[in-house]
């Protein structure tokens, strides 16, 4: 063999180093987050949202247990492209799932999601681009609200590519412009699911008389499609339901009440 | 109504999470789940022992939380943690782990099962290269071209000045590029291929 020089040898390492077929990451965070659970010292607010937590999946657990309610419940907490856990994925099967609605898809589970650096900001996402330009890529009819009053046509606007297209449209505060007064996502027939992680609240409402859940931050939000991987710290309150054929999602630190305002005045 | 959302780093998690703030501890186990095992399993060689070293350095992070320094980025402190791990965990095994080391290295693929294509099987072969180097050659090989750090990233990690980073590395090929040449001749045939003579 001529011998190589130390670049070639650095070039061919890289290589190597990204096709060693590593196993699969176990579930890190879990184990981590089981094994730390009893010697954690939650503050005043941390025991109520842990208590609010207990009960809430206590009720779930005792409603879980006819088959009737399993099936509504579940349903609920699966909206359109958007999967919500209480609790984290773990290996334990999911036979009990419902289908998913048409254009969803069922993400692995049992498996940990893969990892990603940093936590992007909304303003932060790559693909942005007019409404007109949004409207020509993502295949669907983008609706926008018309409250709260005054509200006009969105500051910014994102395109991703998610199986098929999200829409992410941005109002920005007049008085804060670095700050984001509200978004609508609006996932395509296609696209893929979207999970969230241990929303701290969660309940059912209606828009225009469908079903509608609601959380409320701070958790971990992920969308993923094939090698893309989009996680956010979600801090706000979020409103999603199925309307036109496709996924919304409105993110605000509004109240319910005001959420669903906004969301029914989505055309 | 403002502010649903912004930019969150590794220091605000970490505040966050000497808080008691359970979510933002879990987005940094999450981010950073798969670079720790990876580093486990690169020193350690077996996918269980690597998980429980993660978890460990998980365990022993959060309780450190408050030695963190906020003005240093998180990854390499956890690696960090998870070498030191590993290191002692490689030790304590004593002599059994010593002799399955030898077969390994008399039989490189004895291990690590067949191949799944041929970028596979090279890859695999290189990672045995690496580990005939000894501690610090490999783990330095291992952070910067297996986990992509940079210089200063992987002198945080291994608490060295990233000149020191810069020798060991030069060192750690030198070496390397001896190995291949003595006892890997089908790697060596593969690197030679398209070199100058």
């Amino acid at each position: 063999m001529s011998e190589l020089s130390l670049e070639q040898i650095e070039s061919r390492l890289r290589a190597s180093a990204a096709a060693l077929p590593y196993p699969p990451t176990p579930d890190v965070a879990g184990a981590v987050r089981s094994r730390l659970a009893p010697s954690r010292r939650p503050t005043r607010m941390a025991t109520r949202v842990t208590w609010a937590t207990v009960i809430a999946l206590a009720t779930l657990a005792v409603l879980l247990t006819v088959p009737q309610v399993r099936a509504g419940l579940l349903e609920v907490l699966q909206v359109g492209a958007i999967r919500i856990f209480l609790v984290p994925p773990t290996a334990t099967p999911t036979a009990t799932l419902p289908p998913l609605t048409p254009g969803a898809t069922r993400l692995p589970t049992g498996t940990s999601p893969p990892t990603a650096t940093q936590l992007p900001a909304l303003l932060d996402m790559a693909g942005e681009t007019t409404l007109a330009g949004a409207q020509s890529l993502a295949g669907f009819t983008i609706r926008l609200p018309s409250y709260p009053t005054g509200l006009g046509p969105p500051d910014r606007v994102f395109v991703q590519e998610m199986g098929g297209a999200l829409v992410v449209l941005v109002w920005l505060d007049p008085d804060h412009p670095e700050r984001v007064r509200l978004s609508l996502h609006e996932f395509g027939p296609d696209s893929y699911a979207g999970e969230k992680f241990e929303p701290k609240v969660i309940a059912q409402s209606t828009v225009h008389s469908q079903p509608a859940v609601w959380t409320e931050g701070p958790y971990l939000m992920q969308l993923r499609s094939g090698d893309m991987d989009i996680r956010r710290l979600i801090e706000g309150h979020v409103l999603i339901w199925q309307e036109y054929g496709i996924t919304l999602r409105v993110e605000t630190d509004a109240s319910l009440e005001e959420a669903v305002k906004i969301a029914e005045s989505v055309r | 109504m403002t502010f649903p959302e912004r930019l969150v780093n590794d220091a605000e998690l970490v505040t966050r999470a000497r808080r008691a703030d359970e979510a933002a501890w879990e987005t940094l186990t999450r981010a950073y789940a798969e670079a720790a095992f990876r580093l486990a399993y690169l020193i350690l060689g077996d996918p269980d022992d690597a998980d429980d070293v993660a978890q460990e350095a998980f365990i022993r992070a959060y309780r450190a939380l408050n030695q963190f320094d906020l003005a240093r980025p998180f990854r390499p402190w956890l690696l960090s943690i998870v070498a030191n791990l590993a290191r002692n965990r490689l030790r304590s095994a004593g002599r059994y782990l010593a002799a399955l080391q030898r077969a390994a290295r008399a039989d490189p693929e004895a291990h690590v099962g067949a191949p799944a294509d041929s970028a596979a099987a090279e890859a695999r072969e290189v990672w045995q290269a690496v580990k005939r180097l000894g501690q610090t050659d490999s783990e330095i090989i291992y952070l910067r071209y297996f986990l992509d750090m940079s210089e200063a990233d992987t002198a945080q990690t291994l608490g060295v000045a990233p000149g020191t980073v810069k020798s060991r590395t030069h060192r750690a090929l030198e070496r390397l590029r001896s190995v291949v040449a003595n006892d890997f001749p089908t790697l060596r045939e593969g690197w030679g291929r398209g070199t100058r003579p």
